[in-house]
């Protein structure tokens, strides 16, 4: 009996080797324009090329994989193709699509690859609904989840990317739109660099080197977006070098080395943001004076804001640590708050002094910084700090599972401290 | 005879301390090391720069487009040596005698194009291969336009 039972468990685990009868390449070759192939359920090897426009769909359970470094699906040269559901591993690349016009991805899951989605050159495409993991090597050693090259009018939303250099890598497209894609545990969770007509909205962003690193780009909006956990030694929530016309509005930067760092940019405005916990909320070097950061939420950081001696305007922000008083009741203090402190302003010229914060003798230069630098008129002055945080406040509630353990638990702590006193 | 050997030390140390320096390149770390000029990762080797100051101290750059931003920006008076990989065999070389080959086609870290050969055949042989582009020496990139050309 326990014979026949091994029998049958090894039929149980070698039943997903490759689906013989179907043969996928011979299937896209006999398809015409706009037909749709099913994938039955089963494992597939090969490096298979579509060049017209069909439809592909898998059934539950369909892999796709190589054992070569050539991708395992290439899309070249074709227009209005859709791939969905299926499964692909492979040794380098997963999808490759080169000079594609009207492509969807969708549903796809991308594991132990090099690099997950690769688009060059082309139009119009949306990557939806995707799963992307990288291997276990380090992120110098892999590459992109998504990567998409000199193209134009992308939309990549709700992709959850792990484990590669960086989540989804963008250079010189002209609209793109990344949308509430989670990515995490990679080098840099969305990496722009010469691209143009930017939509960064509701996405996540955790445990990455950076979360957002933009470079040489114009014309952003980044919006709704979470930011957290971004604290290696070169880490930062989001860095924007050599960037022009953002729009940074809403998000939510927690936990960081750096929540927002400018570098070489303009005309930025970084607007109704929550910078909670970060080691330095706002850092900015060579920021021209049509940059704003205003109506911002700044609580729980250990140091506001630094910058080189160019500074940046702050205007109607909230400051946890801001100790004036509004006697005129308008609900902003009669004093500015002033953010400069010498200590962030050396971290900016030497990062490793990021080691001494809060050690006791920054805290004291801090102190008599505040002293000294209400004086300060122009570097990192807010001339209206709010008073009030936007914050919503928790309504209160009991927990009443928690309510009952707290009691049972004093009142045997009681009861046995009562027997204890009669002993 | 003991006081004769110590002095003897003394001035060998001294002599050796007299002697000329010389700049040697570091191997990079990508878990710490970042671009001084655009703060990107070094994840790509086989196009880093570095510059070794006289003090010692190392700048590294990610392509050698930010190495020589960082020479207009800073001059050359601090730089002990400045170093680039060669495209060829991912070896450091002086970037003062290397050879340079410029492509807008060809991809670096921050796209310019510029890649860095230890002699002229090893570029030549590059471009046999991967696609025609310009020669270039050290001084032609002093003037030349950084940033990605259509």
């Amino acid at each position: 009996m326990k014979q026949l039972g091994f029998f049958l468990l090894f039929f149980l685990f070698t039943s997903q080797t490759a689906y013989a009868e179907f043969d996928i390449q011979f299937a896209i070759d006999q398809a015409k324009t706009g037909d749709i192939i099913h994938i039955p359920a089963g494992r597939y090897e090969g490096n298979f090329m579509v060049k017209k426009p069909i439809i592909l769909r898998g059934e539950e359970g369909v892999e796709l994989y190589s054992q070569n470094n050539n991708p395992v699906l290439k899309i070249e040269h074709a227009a209005n193709v859709s791939v969905e559901n299926i499964m692909i591993r492979a040794k380098n690349k997963g999808i490759v699509a080169h000079e594609a016009e009207n492509l969807e991805l969708r549903a796809i899951e991308v594991k132990d690859v090099q690099v997950g989605i690769h688009i060059q050159r082309s139009k119009h495409v949306r990557i939806l609904e995707n799963r992307v993991v990288g291997n276990q090597s380090h992120y110098a050693e892999k590459g992109n989840g998504i990567a998409v090259f000199k193209s134009e009018d992308i939309a990549i939303e709700q992709n959850t990317i792990e484990q590669v250099q960086d989540g989804i890598y963008v250079e010189e497209v002209k609209q793109i739109n990344v949308q509430r894609n989670k990515v995490k545990n990679s080098r840099y969770g969305t990496h722009f660099m010469y691209s143009s007509g930017v939509e960064v909205l509701f996405n996540t962003y955790l445990h990455n080197v950076t979360g957002l690193m933009v470079m040489m780009t114009t014309n952003l909006e980044i919006a709704n977006n979470t930011v957290s956990s971004h604290n290696d030694f070169n880490s930062y929530g989001l860095l924007m070098y050599d960037t022009q016309q953002a729009m940074i509005r809403k998000n939510s930067f927690q936990n960081n080395r750096v929540g927002v760092a400018l570098q070489k940019s303009s005309v930025i405005q970084i607007q109704e943001n929550r910078f909670q916990m970060n080691q330095t909320a706002l850092e900015g070097t060579k920021v021209d004076d049509g940059s704003i950061v205003n109506d911002n939420q700044f609580t729980g950081n250990i140091l506001t804001a630094r910058s080189d001696h160019q500074g940046f305007r702050l205007v109607r922000n909230f400051y946890d640590d801001y100790t004036g008083i509004d006697v005129a009741g308008d609900g902003f203090g009669d004093v500015p708050y002033v953010a400069v402190s010498s200590f962030g302003q050396w971290m900016v010229r030497q990062p490793v002094y990021q080691f001494f914060v809060a050690s006791p003798s920054v805290m004291i230069l801090t102190s008599l910084d505040q002293q000294i630098n209400k004086t300060e008129q122009n570097l990192l002055v807010d001339n209206e700090p709010k008073l009030l945080s936007d914050m919503k406040e928790t309504a209160f509630s009991i927990n009443s599972i928690q309510l009952l353990i707290g009691l049972v638990v004093s009142m045997c702590g009681l009861w046995f401290w009562k027997r204890g006193m009669r002993v | 005879m003991n006081r004769w050997i110590t002095i003897v030390i003394l001035c060998g140390a001294i002599l050796v301390g007299c002697s000329d320096r010389t700049y040697k390149p570091r191997e990079i770390i990508s878990e710490t090391d970042v671009c001084k000029i655009c703060n990107m990762s070094i994840v790509h080797n086989e196009y880093a720069g570095q510059i070794v100051l006289k003090n010692g101290d190392y700048e590294i750059f990610d392509d050698i487009g930010c190495l020589m931003e960082y020479l207009e920006l800073n001059g050359e008076d601090e730089v002990g040596a400045a170093y680039i990989k060669n495209k060829a065999n991912n070896e450091w070389i002086d970037i003062y005698k290397a050879t340079f080959v410029y492509n807008k086609d060809y991809w670096t870290p921050m796209n310019y194009g510029v890649l860095a050969f230890a002699t002229k055949d090893e570029a030549q042989k590059w471009m046999t291969n991967e696609g025609d582009g310009q020669l270039l020496a050290y001084q032609d990139l002093l003037t030349f336009n950084w940033g990605i050309h259509e």
